[in-house]
C-alpha cells in the first residue's frame, strides 16, 4: 500500500483540494437540514414572513455554491484516480517489457490482461470513490452527529441504532458481490474461449458431423454461467434494499419515539423534520461505508497481486558495467556453450564452439529438437547461456548494452508474428520512426523485394497500407514468413538470422529470396537454419547439430568429403536429381 | 433486417469504432426480444406487477407521514401515531420485498432468455456457410456472443424496467403533489423545465463520452494484448521504447476520454442536488407563507418536502440508464443481424440418401470465391469407387478448392459434384457429410482430452474405437507416453504436441469416423523423419479400401496413387499414373521436379539416412 502513495504524490495538491471542496461540500450539505429545521420552527413560532423567506433563500445561495464546489470535489478526486491509473499501467507496461522470454513461457496472455485491467481498476476505484466517501463519511457523522446530539440525545441513539448493523451486513453482502462478479467474469471467459475455439475449428466440426455435439457443450457451460450470473443478480439485489432499510428504520423510529415526544411538548415539530432529514444525509455515508471497506480489500488484493509483477527482477539486462562497443561488425564466437532450462536434466546444448568473421555465413543442419533453434536464440539473449560464453567482435555479448546488440541482429523467428498494423509497419518496424517517411518507404519497399513478397503486398488492395490480421487481410504461411524477413531485412542489421523462416515458402519462391539475399547480405553475418540443403551448400560454415551437440563441421565440400550425416544427406539428394534426369 | 440499410457499414474498417448509438427504444427489435422472453412471459409479467406495488408502497411512505402529522400529532393523539407508525413499517417491508422480488424475477426472466438467445447463436453459427467464416473474423464473433449479449443484460439490469419504474414513480408522486395541494405543487414543479434541460444536456455529453471511452478502451486493451503476445519480437528487435511510447498514448487518450466523462457526470450530480435543494426552498419559502396565512398544514409541507427528495433520484439516474438504453439497442441490432444471415447450404427438403461404393464425380464444374476471379474452370473427372486419386498442381491451382466443394463447404456456381451418382445438392447434407472423411492441412485440436479430440465427443464412435484408430495410425505410440494417456488435456490448441504428432492425430479420428470417402489435405511444414516415415504408412492405412482423393505433397502419396491430376490454373491439365506422366515430360515433369525433387526430395533422403 505504501507504493500507491508513490502514485498518488505526483497529484497530491489535486487530491487535496479535492479533499477540501469535499468538506466544504459535506458542511454545505450539512447546512440545510439546520436551516430546513430553524425554517420549521419560525413557522411553527408565527415568525413573520420574512424570517422564513431568509432560510428559504439561504438554502437556495447555498445550493448553488455546493453544486459548484461538488463538482470540483467530485471531478478533482475522481481524476486523480483515472491518473494513477494510467501511470501504474504504463509503469506495469514498461516493466512487462524488460521481463525475458522465460517469464512469459509460464504466464498466460489472460492472467496478464486480467491484472492490468481488473486489478488496476480495483486500485483506481480505491482511489475515487474509496477516498472520496473515506472522507465524506466522518465528515457527515462528525456534522449529523453534533447537530442530532444537541437537538435530542435518546432519539438520536435509538434512530442509529441499527445503522452498526448495517454497515456490517453491507460489507458482508458487496464483499460477496465482488467475489461472485469476478466468478461471472471468469465464465464469460470461459464462454468465449469456447466459441472462439468453435468458429476456429467449425470446418472440423461440420466434417465430422459434430454440430450437436458442440451446441450441447457450449449449452452446459451456458448453464453455468447463467447460474452464475442469476446468482450475483440474487446478491446484488439485496443491495438495494439493505441500503433504503437503513434510512426507512430511522426514520420510524422518529416517526413514532419523536412522534409522541412532540405530542408531550418535548420537542418541536421542526426537530422533528431536521431530524428526519439528517438521517436520510447519514444513511448513504453508512452504506458506502460498507460498501468502501471491501472496494479497500479488493484494493489491497489488487496491489498485492501486482506488486508481484512488479517484484519480478528480469534476468536478462544490462549489467553494470556495460559499455557500448563502438560498431558493431558481426564477427562471432560460441566458446563451450552450453544450455539448459532451470528444471530439465538433459542440458539443451554442450559444449558449443564455433567462429565465423564478420560478413560469413554460417548454416546449421540437423533434426528437430536437435537444439537448432535455442543455439540462435542465445545470440540476441533471448535466453542467457547456462555455460561458457558468446562473443561478438570479440566481446562477451554480456558486457555489451543488450540494445546495441539486439539492433544489430535481424532475427527471423520460426513462428512469423506480425502485428495487426499496417504493412509497411509491420516492415518498418525496426526502424526508427523519426526519419524522412519517403526515406522510410523506400527501405520499406528494397527490404520487401528482397524477401520477395513486393509482388504480393502490391496486389492488397491497399498495397502497402493494408492492415493485417483480423481488421484487414488474412496472410498465408508463406506470406507471413517473408514479411517477418523483410522486417528483419529493412534495418539492415550486422547479422541476419533465419531460424528455419522459409519452411512454408514453395521452392521456386525461396530460390528467388537467396539469390536476393546474397547480394543484399555482402558483408554481412547470416545465420541459417534450414531444411534444404539447396540454402546451405554456400556457407561458410556448417554445423550439423545432434543431441545439443555438434556432430559436424566444415564447408559444404569438406563435409561431403567427410562421409557424414550430411555426406549422406547430400548423395541421397543427388540420386534422386540422377533418377529425376534419367 | 436486410432491408435496411446497415447503419455500421464503415465499421468493417475499424472495430474498435463503436457504431453509432441510434435509439434508445426500437420497436422491431423488441419484438424480437419478447420472442425469447414469452417462454418465461408468467414470470416476466410477474416481474412487472412488482413494478407498480413497489412505486405505490414507496409513495404511500410520504403520505403516511402527512398524516401522521397532521391528524394525530396535532391532536396530541399517541395511539394513532403508533399506528401509522406500524403502517409505515409494513410499508417499507413490503417495499423492499418486492423491490428485491421484481429485481429477481426480472433477471431471472432476463438469463434464461439470453441463454436461448446465447444457443440459439451458436447453433445458427454452426450451420452458417464457410464463406461467411472466410469474411468475419473470429474475434467479432465472439463478441456478438458474449459482449454484445451481455449488453442486452444491461438492460433489465440497471436500464430498461427500471427506466419504467422511474416513470411510474414521477408520475405517482407529480399525481400525488398536485392532489395535496394543487398550488404548492405548481410552485415546486416549476423547477422541472430546467431540470429537464440540464438533464438533456448532460445526456447528449453522456452518450459521445460513452462512446469515445469505449472506442479507447477497444484500442488500448487491443494493443496491451497484442504486446503481451509479440513480447518476444518487440525484445528481439530492441523496440521496447517505441512500443511503450505507442502505449502511453493510447493510455493517455483512454484517460482523457475519462476525465472530461467524469467532470459532466460531476456536474450533472452537483446539478441535480442543487436543484433538489432549490425546490426545497421553493416549497419553504411558498409552504411557509401558505402555513403562516392557515392555509396549509404543516404535515403537508413535510410530505411535500420528502416527495421532492424522491422526484431526483430517478431523474439524476436518468442519462446513464438512457445510455444503457442505447448501447443495448444497437447490441441486439447486432445480435439480430448474425441471427439473420441466411444459412446458404442447407440439406434439401427430402434430401436422398444413397448407399453407394463411394464414387465421386466433376461434371463441368465453375466455381469462384469472389465474382469475375473463377477459381475452377469447367473442371470434369470421375473417381471409381476405390480408387486414390491425388491433386496436384501449384499455389493457386485449385485443388483445394475441389475438396471444399466435395462436402459442400461451398456450391458450385455452374455444373455438378455427384456422389454416388446423386448430386450433392440433393443428398442428405448429413449423410453426405458422413460418407466423406476429411483431413485438412492445418490440423486442429479442440481443448478436452486426447480421446474427445478423436471422437469429438460423439457417441457413436466408441472409446475402444478411437482407440483402436490410433493404432492403426501410430498414434497410440507417442499418446502412451503421455502422463494421462488418451486421457491427457489437451492445451491451447495443442500446444503440447509435435506437428507430426497433431497430424497422426488427425488421421486416427479420420479413421474413427470410418468414412466412405477420404479426403486429404496433406500438409506441407516439415516434420521430422521419424515422424515422416509414420505418417507415410499412416496415410497408406487411411486410405486402404476406400475413395481417396487426396492433394498431395509428399512423394511416397503420389507414387502410390492411381490417378494424378495435375491442375494448372483453374483447369485439369494432365491426368495419369506417375510413371506415365513423367514419361511425357510436361507440366506434371516440371512440377515434380520443382515441388517433389527440391522439398520432398531432401526429406525422403534425409528420413533415409536416419535409418
Amino acid at each position: 500500500m505504501y507504493r500507491l502513495w508513490g502514485y498518488v504524490r505526483h497529484y497530491w495538491p489535486r487530491y487535496a483540494f479535492g479533499g477540501l471542496c469535499l468538506v466544504v461540500t459535506a458542511s454545505l450539505a450539512m447546512a440545510v437540514p439546520y436551516l430546513l429545521k430553524r425554517a420549521i420552527d419560525a413557522i411553527e413560532a408565527g415568525m413573520p414572513f420574512r424570517q422564513v423567506a431568509i432560510f428559504a433563500f439561504s438554502i437556495a445561495g447555498i445550493a448553488v455554491v455546493q453544486a459548484v464546489v461538488r463538482t470540483f470535489s467530485r471531478a478533482l478526486i475522481f481524476n486523480v484516480g483515472r491518473d494513477v491509473e494510467c501511470d501504474l499501467r504504463n509503469e506495469l507496461f514498461a516493466h512487462l517489457e524488460t521481463l525475458p522470454v522465460s517469464y512469459y513461457q509460464n504466464q498466460q496472455t489472460g492472467d496478464l490482461m486480467s491484472r492490468l485491467i481488473n486489478d488496476v481498476t480495483a486500485i483506481r476505484m480505491l482511489l475515487g470513490i474509496g477516498f472520496l466517501n473515506l472522507l465524506n463519511t466522518p465528515i457527515y457523522y462528525a456534522y449529523g452527529l453534533t447537530i442530532m446530539l444537541a437537538l435530542n440525545v435518546p432519539l438520536t441513539f435509538a434512530a442509529l441504532a441499527p445503522f452498526p448493523i448495517l454497515l456490517f451486513v453491507v460489507k458482508r453482502v458487496s464483499r460477496r458481490m465482488m467475489e461472485q462478479t469476478l466468478r461471472v467474469q471468469e465464465e464469460l471467459s470461459n464462454i468465449s474461449s469456447l466459441v472462439q475455439e468453435n468458429v476456429a475449428g467449425i470446418h472440423v466440426v461440420r466434417a465430422y458431423q459434430a454440430e450437436q455435439v458442440a451446441v450441447d457443450r457450449f449449452a452446459r457451460r451456458n448453464q453455468i454461467l447463467t447460474d452464475e450470473t442469476l446468482e450475483l443478480a440474487r446478491v446484488r439485489g439485496q443491495l438495494g434494499p439493505i441500503m433504503r432499510t437503513a434510512s426507512g428504520l430511522g426514520v420510524l423510529v422518529v416517526l413514532s419515539l419523536g412522534g409522541s415526544q412532540v405530542i408531550r411538548g418535548a420537542m418541536s415539530i421542526g426537530d422533528l423534520v431536521a431530524f428526519i432529514g439528517y438521517l436520510n444525509l447519514l444513511a448513504w455515508p453508512t452504506m458506502a461505508m460498507g460498501w468502501m471497506l471491501s472496494i479497500v480489500q479488493r484494493g489491497r488484493a489488487a496491489m498485492l497481486r501486482l506488486e508481484q509483477i512488479f517484484a519480478v527482477v528480469p534476468e536478462i539486462r544490462d549489467e553494470e558495467g556495460v559499455r557500448p562497443a563502438p560498431a558493431l561488425r558481426g564477427g562471432i564466437e560460441y566458446r563451450n556453450v552450453s544450455f539448459s532450462y532451470p528444471d530439465a536434466t538433459a542440458p539443451v546444448l554442450d559444449g558449443i564452439s564455433f567462429r565465423i568473421e564478420a560478413g560469413q555465413k554460417l548454416a546449421i543442419v540437423g533434426r528437430t529438437g536437435a537444439g537448432k533453434s535455442t543455439l540462435v536464440n542465445l545470440l540476441p539473449r533471448a535466453f542467457d547461456v547456462t555455460g561458457g560464453e558468446i562473443l561478438v567482435d570479440g566481446r562477451d555479448i554480456r558486457t555489451l548494452p543488450l540494445h546495441q546488440l539486439r539492433s544489430a541482429i535481424g532475427f527471423v523467428p520460426q513462428d512469423p508474428f506480425l502485428f495487426s498494423t499496417r504493412v509497411d509497419d509491420n516492415i518498418a518496424f525496426a526502424l526508427d520512426g523519426n526519419g524522412n517517411s519517403a526515406g522510410r518507404d523506400a527501405a520499406v519497399r528494397r527490404a520487401a523485394i528482397a524477401a520477395g513478397v513486393d509482388e504480393d503486398v502490391s496486389g492488397f488492395r491497399n498495397g502497402y497500407e493494408t492492415v493485417i490480421g483480423e481488421r484487414g487481410v488474412t496472410l498465408s504461411g508463406g506470406q507471413k514468413q517473408r514479411l517477418t524477413l523483410a522486417r528483419a531485412l529493412a534495418a539492415t542489421p550486422q547479422i541476419l538470422v533465419l531460424d528455419d523462416a522459409l519452411s512454408s515458402v514453395d521452392t521456386r519462391t525461396e530460390r528467388a529470396i537467396l539469390s536476393h539475399l546474397s547480394e543484399s547480405l555482402e558483408g554481412r553475418s547470416s545465420i541459417f537454419i534450414a531444411h534444404r540443403l539447396s540454402t546451405v551448400m554456400d556457407a561458410d560454415l556448417i554445423l550439423v547439430l545432434e543431441d545439443g551437440r555438434i556432430v559436424e563441421r566444415g564447408d559444404h565440400a569438406a563435409l561431403v568429403e567427410s562421409g557424414g550425416f550430411y555426406a549422406q544427406l547430400f548423395r541421397e539428394q543427388q540420386l534422386e536429381e540422377e533418377i529425376e534426369t534419367a | 433486417m436486410s432491408d435496411r440499410p446497415r447503419k455500421t457499414a464503415g465499421a468493417a474498417d475499424d472495430p474498435y469504432r463503436e457504431a453509432d448509438l441510434g435509439r434508445a427504444y426500437d420497436g422491431r427489435l423488441m419484438r424480437r426480444l419478447w420472442g425469447y422472453i414469452r417462454p418465461f412471459r408468467s414470470t416476466f409479467i410477474a416481474s412487472l406487477l412488482c413494478l407498480p406495488v413497489t412505486a405505490g408502497l414507496s409513495l404511500l411512505q410520504p403520505y403516511l407521514l402527512k398524516v401522521a402529522i397532521d391528524e394525530y400529532v396535532s391532536v396530541a393523539d399517541t395511539r394513532g401515531l403508533l399506528v401509522i407508525a406500524v403502517l409505515y413499517a409494513i410499508s417499507m417491508i413490503g417495499e423492499f420485498t418486492f423491490l428485491y422480488l421484481q429485481y429477481y424475477l426480472t433477471m431471472s426472466v432476463a438469463q434464461r432468455s439470453l441463454a436461448a438467445l446465447r444457443v440459439d447463436l451458436v447453433s445458427h453459427l454452426q450451420k452458417l456457410p464457410a464463406r461467411f467464416f472466410d469474411r468475419n473474423p473470429v474475434g467479432r464473433l465472439v463478441t456478438r456472443l458474449t459482449t454484445d449479449v451481455d449488453v442486452i443484460n444491461e438492460m433489465f439490469a440497471a436500464g430498461g424496467l427500471t427506466m419504467l419504474m422511474d416513470a411510474v414513480t414521477l408520475i405517482g408522486i407529480i399525481t400525488i403533489l398536485l392532489v395535496i395541494d394543487w398550488r404548492l405543487a405548481l410552485v415546486t414543479l416549476t423547477v422541472t423545465p430546467v431540470l429537464a434541460i440540464a438533464v438533456n444536456f448532460f445526456r447528449i455529453h453522456a452518450r459521445n463520452n460513452y462512446r469515445r471511452i469505449r472506442d479507447r478502451l477497444a484500442r488500448l486493451n487491443a494493443y496491451l494484448q497484442e504486446a503481451i503476445a509479440g513480447v518476444s519480437v518487440i525484445q528481439l528487435f530492441a523496440r521496447e521504447e517505441q512500443s511503450f511510447a505507442r502505449f502511453r498514448e493510447l493510455n493517455d487518450h483512454h484517460r482523457a476520454a475519462h476525465h472530461s466523462a467524469n467532470i459532466y457526470e460531476a456536474a450533472l450530480f452537483s446539478v441535480v442536488e442543487a436543484i433538489s435543494s432549490i425546490s426545497l426552498a421553493l416549497i419553504l419559502w411558498y409552504g411557509g407563507g401558505q402555513i403562516i396565512a392557515g392555509t396549509l398544514a404543516f404535515g403537508t409541507l413535510v410530505a411535500f418536502i420528502e416527495y421532492s427528495q424522491r422526484f431526483f433520484i430517478p431523474v439524476r439516474d436518468f442519462s446513464s440508464k438512457y445510455a444503457v438504453m442505447q448501447s443495448a439497442m444497437s447490441a441486439a441490432e447486432r445480435v439480430f443481424e448474425l441471427l439473420d444471415r441466411s444459412v446458404d447450404i442447407e440439406s434439401p427438403p427430402a434430401g436422398k440418401v444413397v448407399d453407394g461404393r463411394g464414387s465421386v464425380e466433376f461434371d463441368g464444374v465453375w466455381f469462384a470465391y469472389n465474382r469475375d476471379q473463377p477459381v475452377l474452370r469447367d473442371v470434369s473427372f470421375k473417381v471409381e469407387p476405390g480408387e486414390k486419386v491425388a491433386l496436384v498442381g501449384h499455389t493457386g491451382s485449385g485443388k483445394t478448392t475441389v475438396i471444399k466443394l466435395l462436402n459442400r463447404s461451398y456450391d458450385v456456381d455452374r455444373g455438378r459434384v455427384l456422389v454416388d451418382g446423386v448430386d450433392v445438392r440433393d443428398w442428405d447434407l448429413a449423410a453426405l457429410r458422413r460418407r466423406i472423411g476429411v483431413v485438412l492441412q492445418d490440423v486442429f485440436l479442440f481443448s478436452g482430452t486426447i480421446l474427445d479430440n478423436l471422437t469429438l465427443g460423439r457417441d457413436d464412435v466408441g472409446r475402444d474405437a478411437a482407440i483402436a484408430a490410433a493404432e492403426a495410425v501410430h498414434a497410440d505410440v507417442f499418446v502412451k507416453r503421455l502422463p494421462g494417456g488418451y486421457d491427457e488435456l489437451v492445451r491451447e490448441r495443442g500446444n503440447n504436441l509435435s506437428v507430426g504428432q497433431r497430424q497422426l492425430l488427425s488421421f486416427a479420428r479420420a479413421l474413427a469416423y470410418d468414412p466412405r470417402i477420404l479426403v486429404l489435405d496433406e500438409a506441407t511444414s516439415s516434420v521430422d523423419m521419424e515422424s515422416e516415415l509414420l505418417i507415410q504408412d499412416a496415410v497408406e492405412r487411411l486410405m486402404a479400401e476406400r475413395t481417396a482423393l487426396v492433394v498431395a505433397h509428399r512423394l511416397s502419396t503420389i507414387e502410390r496413387a492411381d490417378r494424378i491430376l495435375v491442375m494448372h490454373g483453374g483447369e485439369i491439365r494432365e491426368s495419369g499414373p506417375h510413371a506415365e506422366l513423367l514419361a511425357k515430360e510436361g507440366l506434371y515433369y516440371r512440377l515434380y521436379r520443382l515441388q517433389f525433387a527440391g522439398t520432398q526430395g531432401a526429406r525422403e533422403t534425409t528420413a533415409a539416412g536416419a535409418e
